[in-house]
């Protein structure tokens, strides 16, 4: 063998032992551990409305049945970026299908169902193949962003059908619209409002929360105040006892052994935190750049403050505590207000019957605001059958609500139906909250949406998430300098996906 | 493949130049080793050569805004340099392998210790007891340890406080206590390496033992001066492919917090944010130029370790 022949195989021989000790199956020493193949559970994403509260179960995936003979079209409807994939939906998603295709002999309907933690990287896989699914719902904002440009603007086929409109409030239907188009039609809504428990006002002889909105409210000299963010800290903080029956404005006050906070923001991320100041984006309209608005760091540091200083916020540590209801937290009946969505319905059934609902508190200039989470069906950009992909999406927001609706536990955003469903909360409900607060939200909803776009969205969420532990963990978080921090590293995110 | 070199030596290595039989012969090696040389290529080779001409490029699953595939020169690069969650889990990496793999060396070869030591009994049954861990499906494993785990109803902690200790660790939610749950976690299994150093100790030759006997050499000085040196060997596979293994270390956070990197960001591994950008947040090309990063650094590692190898790695059968 000569010299070059030679220095070809030990070259080859090397690489090959670099690819290989690079390949997945190396057998590491302890304490980690060997790659087993299999399938982990999808990061953590933004939280879905209605039953997805509940963790979804395991229900195995179920691939897309092969394309319908003959000419019939075929469309797949991908279930699992927000609620939908628990068994007991099963059976009412598999009648829509059923009764969709037995009235259009032209379109084959097929569902593919995957579990709330494998949705998003079967969807991205979908996607990255080249066959996409043609509707996909339900699914929140938050949902659909991680999917930015993939869906389809249906405001030519609005035009085209004479899709009717005026059964909505307009609010939802610009709820939305984007700048890349009318992305989807309203279906599902959840307003926000505050859950209060009226005992606890009662046994400090407060004036409950206003249910009206731009009402004042009554404080305990008798003078009527704005009902604002202050307002409520105000409030919050005579609710809020510790053991010994004080309060964080009376002297001796001991954080550390706090029996019933005044207030709890659940579920709620930093964006809908300083939406509770005015809705805002956190990217300028060069869709590039990273804004932190004013006021949503007055929101942030008032919610630290409401933690750390003024001690009527609980932290991480006391939310995630089983005596405080392990993440569930209005639940466990020591809260005496909570801001949360109409969803939350489907989880409060231990925090006694006799709760009610208010009016979200006005911004500091005096805006009203509720935010809203709202769940649709979306068609996906590169369905090769848009058209037949909107008569499924007009079916089931039309023709199959009722059933879909009270399968996925949403609130219907067509007037006509809204009455049968707060019947039926009634029922469930014995001590009859006033669900016209709700309704009076609808118009007051937030737009841009606490959930709406940033560029590498998944990302973005993922850092602020991180900053949010932060505050919510550490008392002495230096807000300033890490929300200086959270820009550059902002900045950094979006030019991965904008670069 | 003997035959094929050994022809080569003769008649060079391609096919011409070679006499007919050879050429036969080599043509059947060829033939022979042919399903892995396609499958090296087709899903080693050739798919890394591609990431690397991913990093140049802003592939991503979704093109946001509309935006063509397009080449970017080195702009990953230099945005893989100014992401402070790159060197931060990098630093999470570092921070638990500093921990993770002393253990993970030294306990394997302590417990092979005890089990080659002639005065212990039911040597078998301790060998079984130390191994069985291992063959437990992984993915099962995290579960059951997160159960165990559990600051209120873990079994653990019911035990630390029927000793009487109130204060137990809230073992995965304190940043303090995550890293020595995760090293638990994995000395569970460390049984495939107690297992290979007990192997190697089983190797060295017994006269040396007498020697050191004869000489007075205590259990220590023995330990210290014949076993480890002997099992050398053995020693530096284990930190290679553990370095390698801590470097890629993932899936534990993974199962067990969803890859959430709580608490505090303390779990969010290099690998982790490597799978998040490639899944999470679909970015092909980003999560490339990370995954390019870990292999420059694991290959500089390994070549340190390589280079640095005979100054304390003894080849009994070979010379220095």
């Amino acid at each position: 063998m000569n010299k070059k022949s030679l220095l070809l195989i030990s070259l080859l021989t090397a690489m090959t032992m670099l690819f290989a000790a690079c390949a997945p199956a190396v057998q590491p020493a302890a304490p980690a551990q060997p790659a087993a193949p299999v399938q982990p559970a999808a990061p953590a994403a933004p939280a879905q409305p209605a039953a997805a509260v509940a963790a979804p179960t395991e229900a195995a995936a179920q691939p897309a049945a092969p394309a319908a003979s003959g000419n019939k079209v075929v469309i797949k409807w991908f279930i699992g970026l927000g609620t939908g994939s628990d068994p007991e939906q099963q059976e009412p998603q598999k009648k829509a299908v059923a009764d969709f295709n037995a009235a259009h002999p032209n379109i084959d309907l097929q569902m593919e169902v995957v579990t709330y933690n494998a949705a998003y990287d079967t969807m991205a896989t979908e996607l990255a193949s080249g066959n996409p699914p043609d509707v996909v719902g339900p699914v929140g904002t938050s949902g659909a962003e991680a999917f930015h440009g993939a869906w389809l603007d249906m405001t030519d086929l609005i035009k085209e059908t004479n899709y009717d409109l005026t059964n909505v409030d307009p609010m939802t239907v610009a709820f939305f619209k984007t700048d890349q188009g009318q992305l989807g039609l309203p279906f599902a809504i959840y307003p926000s409002e505050l859950y209060y428990q009226p005992a606890m006002f009662d046994e400090v002889g407060l004036s409950y929360p206003p249910h009206k909105y731009g009402d004042k409210y009554k404080m305990p000299d008798g003078s009527m105040v704005d009902w604002n963010y202050d307002t409520l800290r105000k409030i919050a903080m005579m609710l809020t006892v510790d053991k010994k029956g004080k309060t964080p404005n009376d002297t001796g006050f001991d954080p550390k052994t706090i029996v019933q906070y005044g207030f709890v923001d659940s579920d709620q991320n930093l964006r809908g935190i300083g939406n509770y100041w005015g809705p805002d984006s956190i990217v300028e309209a060069d869709g590039k750049t990273v804004k932190i608005p004013a006021h949503y760091v007055a929101a942030w540091k008032w919610w630290y403050a409401g933690m750390w200083k003024d001690n009527f916020i609980p932290t991480q540590a006391v939310i995630q505590s089983p005596e405080f209801g392990a993440t569930n937290s209005f639940n466990s009946g020591k809260f005496a207000m909570s801001i949360n969505h109409l969803w939350y319905t489907c989880c409060i059934e231990s925090a006694g019957n006799k709760w009610d609902i208010a009016a979200i508190p006005a911004t500091p200039d005096g805006k009203k605001v509720a935010e809203m989470n709202a769940d649709t069906f979306r068609i996906t950009k590169n369905s090769k059958h848009p058209k037949e992909a909107f008569e499924v999406v007009r079916y089931l927001i039309n023709d199959q609500a009722l059933n879909l609706l009270k399968t996925y536990g949403g609130f219907p955003a067509r007037k006509d139906l809204q009455k049968d469903f707060l019947a039926a909360l009634d029922e469930k409900f014995p001590q009859k909250p006033d669900w016209q607060v709700m309704l009076d939200a609808i118009p007051y909803q937030d737009i841009p949406n606490f959930e709406s776009y940033t560029p590498n969205y998944q990302e973005t969420i993922n850092r602020l998430g991180t900053f949010q532990q932060l505050m919510t963990a550490q008392g002495d978080v230096d807000m300033d300098k890490e929300i200086a921090k959270l820009k550059i590293d902002l900045q950094v995110i979006y030019d991965k996906k904008t670069k | 493949m003997a035959a094929v070199a050994t022809n080569s030596k003769k008649n060079g290595f391609f096919l011409w130049g070679m006499s007919p039989n050879s050429r036969r012969e080599a043509i059947w090696g060829y033939i022979f080793l042919s399903p892995w040389i396609i499958g090296f290529l087709l899903f080693t080779l050739i798919p890394t050569v591609a990431t690397l001409g991913f990093t140049f490029t802003n592939i991503v699953i979704v093109q946001e805004g509309a935006k063509p595939l397009a080449f970017v020169g080195l702009d990953n690069y230099t945005t893989l340099v100014k992401d402070s969650q790159v060197w931060e889990s990098l630093l999470v990496t570092l921070k638990f392998a500093a921990i993770a793999l002393p253990i993970g060396i030294l306990l394997p070869i302590a417990l092979a210790l005890l089990l080659n030591s002639k005065h212990l009994r039911l040597a078998n049954l301790f060998r079984t007891l130390f191994y069985l861990p291992y063959i437990i499906p992984f993915v099962a494993a995290i579960f059951l340890w997160s159960g165990m785990l559990n600051p209120g109803t873990g079994w653990i902690n019911q035990a630390l406080r029927a000793f009487g200790i109130a204060n137990t660790p809230n073992w995965m939610e304190d940043v303090n206590w995550v890293y020595p749950s995760l090293v638990l976690i994995g000395i569970w299994g460390i049984g495939n390496d107690m297992m290979i150093s007990l192997a190697g100790l089983q190797g060295v030759p017994t006269e040396l033992y007498d020697a050191a006997k004869v000489d007075g050499a205590g259990f220590l000085t023995t330990t210290l001066n014949v076993t480890l040196p002997m099992i050398s060997p053995i020693i530096f596979y284990n930190l290679t492919l553990g370095i390698v293994g801590l470097l890629q270390y993932f899936l534990v956070p993974l199962v067990l917090n969803s890859g959430t990197g709580q608490p505090g960001n303390a779990t969010l591994f290099y690998n982790m944010v490597i799978y998040k950008t490639f899944f999470t947040y679909q970015n092909m090309s980003y999560g490339a130029t990370m995954a390019w990063l870990l292999f420059l650094i694991t290959l500089g590692i390994t070549l340190v370790l390589f280079k640095t190898q005979k100054y304390w790695v003894y080849y009994a059968a070979e010379s220095r």
